[in-house]
């Protein structure tokens, strides 16, 4: 569904991506792992066209999207949950939805879409007229996965979802990404947590320095001696 | 004591129309997170062209009403385009620079386009002041404040009932988020520069009009009048806007009557400075912690 080739995205003289090519199936759920500064969001940031890159392209089912604008990203059925999940923090958990429908001007399904969230993510209903920036790390995590679906996205990225979060709300959130999958969602996922990743992918990559440096399914992953001892931890007895 | 009555209504009333000005500073200032200097110059570029047309067709309030806002509304989007919208997200200091440089611009431009120092502006109203008891109104000072009250609330009835107001709380909240979810954030804030001017507009229309008369120095008046009530009343908020300008208005009006013009503006300085000693965030704005102000460099 999304080919990545070649591609480069540079802050200054300094390339974070230094010729990334990567390919998530359709119907499935991709995650890229790696470690901090390897250039992950680098990544998520340039699909989602808030960076624009040197070189490279960027593919999703055949269209080009190098050259559009965030918002035609979107249109083309992209949504990015960012990483800190960047919630509007003055607008109630019930505006976000709303804002997350932006391009969209069916009300009548807009207002099923948010019942639909409502009844997946049940806290969210509770906390329906708060204000999300006054809502649990947990909370905002559940609200920027659930505002993304309301674009109804064809692929949905996610950057680092479990950060910052306690072990069980992780877990909640990838019950909900498995379920998503389920119905039909591509998921191609930023992780550092490669435990929980395991469990749900279908297809790794690694990251290093701004390269692919692996690719493999979780069978492969679990061999590969170099990423358990570094993402694992196997060997150190933290597993 | 009926002095003290009759400064404060004066101040009301011309604190109106700073709220008025406020009110486009603030919207700017809350989408962008960046001071636009020109906003009182691009709504003199709208006045001088209503007085043009005064002048040269005798042309009735509504008309000379109508070009004002039109031309404050064309010159706005001119200060976006030229120092704003090229400008890359953190280089906040850039567009403020240019847009001082505008500000000249569009100055020397009046002086070009009507060299004299002082024209005519026409007169909303004729006839005497209304007398209730003691005290005086003027009808259009009457007409300042209804429409300061009535615009403020147009302006929070379209942040937040409305897709433009959704879209535009969504830049204010978190820009990069905004185009996340598929805002097209410059055509966003190019609507807000023309509704912020079209504030500018009418406050500057009334303004002048109280007054009969315009010089060049009116852009600076209204920029410098604009943004000391927005500091006082508090950043990006619609009611500290009005609050800031109706304060300011009492102020001078009571520093006029017992201490001259000249202390008039002095005061106003002067509570600008206690205003940001003591509360930095403005009357109703949040105060300025860790976190707001990273949130107002990303």
């Amino acid at each position: 569904m999304l080919d990545v080739s070649n591609l480069v995205t540079a802050y200054g003289k300094i390339e974070a991506l230094k010729g990334v090519s990567l390919r998530v199936e359709s119907g499935r759920i991709t995650c890229l792992l790696g470690p901090n500064g390897a250039g992950k969001t680098t990544l998520m940031m340039t699909i989602a066209a808030i960076l624009k890159p040197r070189r490279g392209s960027i593919r999703l089912a055949g269209t080009e999207l190098i050259g559009l604008t965030p918002a035609q990203v979107v249109a083309q059925g992209v949504a990015l949950v960012p990483e800190n999940r960047l919630v509007f923090p003055q607008m109630s958990a019930r505006e976000n939805l709303l804002a997350g429908a932006y391009q969209r001007r069916d009300k009548v399904a807009i207002a099923a879409d948010i019942e639909r969230m409502y009844n997946c993510f049940p806290r969210l209903r509770e906390r329906s007229e708060q204000l999300a920036g006054t809502l649990s790390g947990g909370e905002q995590q559940m609200l920027a996965v659930a505002r993304a679906l309301m674009s109804r996205p064809r692929l949905l990225l996610m950057d680092e979802p479990s950060l910052g979060l306690a072990p069980l709300v992780v877990a909640e959130i990838f019950d909900i990404l498995a379920k998503l999958n389920r119905d039909g969602t591509t998921i191609f996922l930023v992780e550092q947590n490669a435990h929980m990743a395991l469990k749900v992918a279908h297809q790794f990559f690694l990251m290093e320095q701004g390269r692919v440096t692996f690719q493999g399914t979780p069978g492969e992953l679990a061999e590969d001696e170099v990423i358990q001892r570094a993402y694992l931890g196997t060997r150190r007895g933290a597993g | 004591m009926i002095d003290f009555a009759q400064n404060t209504i004066d101040g009301i009333m011309i604190g109106s129309s700073y709220g008025l000005l406020a009110l486009g500073f603030t919207l700017i200032f809350g989408v962008m997170r960046r001071l636009n200097l020109s906003f009182g110059p691009s709504i003199m570029v709208g006045a001088y062209l209503g007085t043009l047309l005064y002048l040269n067709f005798a042309a009735g309030p509504i008309a000379v009403a109508a070009v004002t806002v039109l031309g404050a509304v064309l010159a706005g989007i001119y200060v976006e385009r030229l120092c704003f919208a090229p400008m890359a997200a953190g280089a906040g200091i850039a567009s403020m620079v240019s847009s001082f440089a505008i500000w000249m611009q569009l100055e020397q431009a009046a002086i070009l386009l009507l060299p004299r120092h002082t024209y005519p502006f026409p007169s909303l109203t004729t006839g005497a002041p209304l007398t209730l008891g003691p005290f005086q109104l003027r009808a259009d000072h009457l007409i300042m404040l209804a429409c300061a009250l009535g615009l403020s609330a147009g302006l929070q009835l379209l942040l937040y009932r409305s897709r433009f107001g959704l879209a535009l709380r969504a830049i204010i909240g978190n820009p990069v988020a905004a185009h996340l979810v598929g805002i097209n954030v410059r055509t966003a804030v190019l609507g807000a520069f023309a509704v912020a001017s079209a504030i500018g507009g009418i406050a500057g229309y009334l303004v002048l009009a109280t007054d009969q008369q315009i010089t060049p120095m009116f852009g600076m008046w209204a920029t410098i009048k604009g943004l000391i009530a927005m500091m006082i009343g508090g950043l990006g908020s619609i009611p500290g806007a009005i609050l800031g300008g109706l304060v300011l208005g009492c102020l001078e009006a009571h520093s006029q009557s017992y201490f001259g013009p000249q202390i008039r503006d002095l005061s106003a300085y002067i509570l600008l400075f206690v205003c940001l000693v003591l509360r930095p965030g403005g009357l109703l704005g949040e105060a300025p912690t860790r976190e707001t102000i990273d949130r107002r460099r990303a």
